[in-house]
C-alpha cells in the first residue's frame, strides 16, 4: 500500500536527543548480528519483531525516549495483527483502535496528501482484521503505534499463524534457541561431533559406541555396516560388499542399502571400486 | 488508548474456567435456530446472538461473547470467516493451546 514520507520528521522528534549518534551511528557496526547487550543505539540493527498487542502494552521503557524492550530485548519495528474496533478519520491521518484479543492499541497512519484523493484505498472497517508493520511510540505515557503500513488480511488464517509466529518469537527470547533438530545429520551434534571424534571407542569393536555417533535416523543395517567397516582388520582399501555380506551374514543387497545410506551421510567413501568401502576419517 | 482488555481464545472445553468472562471462540456454525446458534469449537457450545450478528451454517465464525453460568456465551460481536473449508483448525486450536501455555503474552488472570 501506500509509503508515507514522514520518516524524517518522525525520526527527528523521537531520536532528537540522538541526532549526532544518528549520523554516523547507522552503519558503523556494519553487523547483521542483533547484539542485545549492546546498549547505545545502533540503527544498523533494525529488526521486525512479530508481537502481540499484550506484548505491546507490557514492554518495558527504562526511561523516557529509550528504546522499548520485549523479553529484555530491544525494539524497532514490530509486526502485529488486529480486528478494527474503531476508525477515526482526520486531516492528516487515520487512527485505528485495533484488538486481536491480547489487548487494545491505538495504530495511526499518515494520510499521504500529495495522493489523489480519489485513488485512495477506501478505508478499513470496523470488524476487519489488519496486519500492521510498525513502531511503538509513547506520548504522554499513551502508548500507539505509528505504522509503515497496513493491510487487510484475506485470509484468516494468518491471524493464527501470526499468534503462534509470536509465540515462537517470545520463547526463542525467554528460552534461546530451539534444540537444533538433527536432519543434517553429522553436523548437528556438536558433543559428539564425528569430524573431532576419530571413533576411537569403536576401535574395541564396541558397536553400541559406535552406533551412538551415527544420526539416529539411520537404519539398524546402515548402524551394522559402519560398525563393521570401523572394527574389521583391513588394509586402506577398506571392505569389498561381498566380504561385509559374509561377514554379517546379510545379503549384498541390504549391504548396498546400508552404503547407499553411508555414503549418502558422508561417513564412508568409495575407494578401489564402486563396491568397496572405508570409513571416512582424518 | 493502551488498554489492557484481553478476549482470550478458548475452546468448548474451557468455558467452566471462564464463566463471566469475555472471550474469543472460533468455529463452525453447526446450526441456527432464531436468535441461538450452535456453535462447533471441539465440542458444541450455545450462543446467544445479537441483531448484528449474521451467522451461516457451514461457515467459519469468530464470536467475541461473555460466558453465562450456564455456558451458554452471549455474543457480543460475531465475524464471518467464511466456508469453514478455508480456515486451518488445526492452526486455530493450536493457537488456543499457545494462549494458555504461554499467557504471559496473550492475557492477564485477574
Amino acid at each position: 500500500m501506500a509509503n508515507y514520507g514522514y520518516q524524517g520528521a518522525y525520526s527527528t522528534t523521537n531520536y532528537g536527543a540522538q541526532a549526532g549518534a544518528q549520523e554516523g551511528g547507522g552503519f558503523m557496526s556494519g553487523s547483521q548480528q542483533g547484539s542485545q547487550e549492546n546498549s547505545s543505539k545502533t540503527y544498523g540493527q533494525e529488526s521486525l519483531r512479530p508481537v502481540t498487542i499484550k506484548q505491546i502494552i507490557d514492554a518495558q521503557q527504562p526511561h523516557p525516549e529509550a528504546e522499548f524492550k520485549i523479553d529484555g530485548s530491544d525494539l524497532t519495528q514490530i509486526s502485529f495483527i488486529g480486528q478494527i474496533n474503531s476508525v477515526t478519520k482526520r486531516a492528516t491521518n487515520i487512527l485505528y483502535k485495533l484488538d486481536d484479543g491480547t489487548g487494545l492499541i491505538e495504530v495511526m497512519q499518515w494520510v499521504n496528501s500529495d495522493v489523489d484523493p480519489d485513488t485512495v484505498q477506501p478505508t478499513a472497517k470496523e470488524g476487519e482484521y489488519l496486519r500492521i508493520f510498525g513502531r511503538l511510540r509513547s506520548f504522554n505515557n499513551k502508548r500507539s503505534v505509528t505504522a509503515h503500513m497496513i493491510r487487510p488480511i484475506t485470509d484468516f488464517n494468518e491471524v493464527s499463524y501470526h499468534l503462534l509466529e509470536a509465540t515462537a518469537i517470545h520463547l526463542y527470547f525467554v528460552r534461546g534457541p530451539p534444540d537444533s533438530i538433527n536432519d543434517g545429520g553429522v553436523k548437528a551434534d556438536p558433543g559428539t561431533g564425528m569430524f573431532v571424534d576419530s571413533y576411537d571407542g569403536a576401535a574395541n569393536g564396541a558397536m553400541g559406541a559406535s552406533a551412538k555417533k551415527l544420526p539416529a535416523k539411520m537404519s539398524a543395517g546402515a548402524k551394522t555396516v559402519f560398525g563393521l567397516l570401523q572394527s574389521a582388520p583391513q588394509s586402506n582399501e577398506g571392505l569389498h560388499v561381498h566380504s561385509i555380506a559374509a561377514q554379517l551374514s546379510m545379503t549384498s543387497n541390504d549391504v548396498f542399502k546400508a552404503g547407499d545410506e553411508l555414503l549418502g551421510e558422508g561417513l564412508i567413501y568409495t575407494t578401489v571400486d564402486d563396491e568397496t568401502w572405508a570409513v571416512l576419517e582424518y | 488508548m493502551s488498554e489492557l482488555i484481553s478476549t482470550p481464545r478458548i475452546l468448548t472445553p474451557h468455558l467452566d474456567s471462564f464463566t463471566s468472562r469475555t472471550v474469543r471462540l472460533i468455529g463452525k456454525v453447526v446450526q441456527l435456530r432464531g436468535d441461538q446458534a450452535t456453535i462447533d469449537c471441539s465440542g458444541n457450545v450455545t450462543a446467544l446472538l445479537n441483531r448484528d450478528a449474521h451467522l451461516t451454517v457451514g461457515h467459519a465464525v469468530e464470536i467475541v461473547g461473555k460466558v453465562n453460568n450456564d455456558l451458554t456465551v452471549k455474543v457480543l460481536s460475531a465475524t464471518d470467516l467464511g466456508r469453514e473449508g478455508g480456515i486451518d483448525f488445526e492452526a486455530v486450536n493450536a493457537v488456543v493451546d499457545a494462549t494458555h501455555r504461554y499467557k504471559e503474552i496473550f492475557y492477564s488472570t485477574d
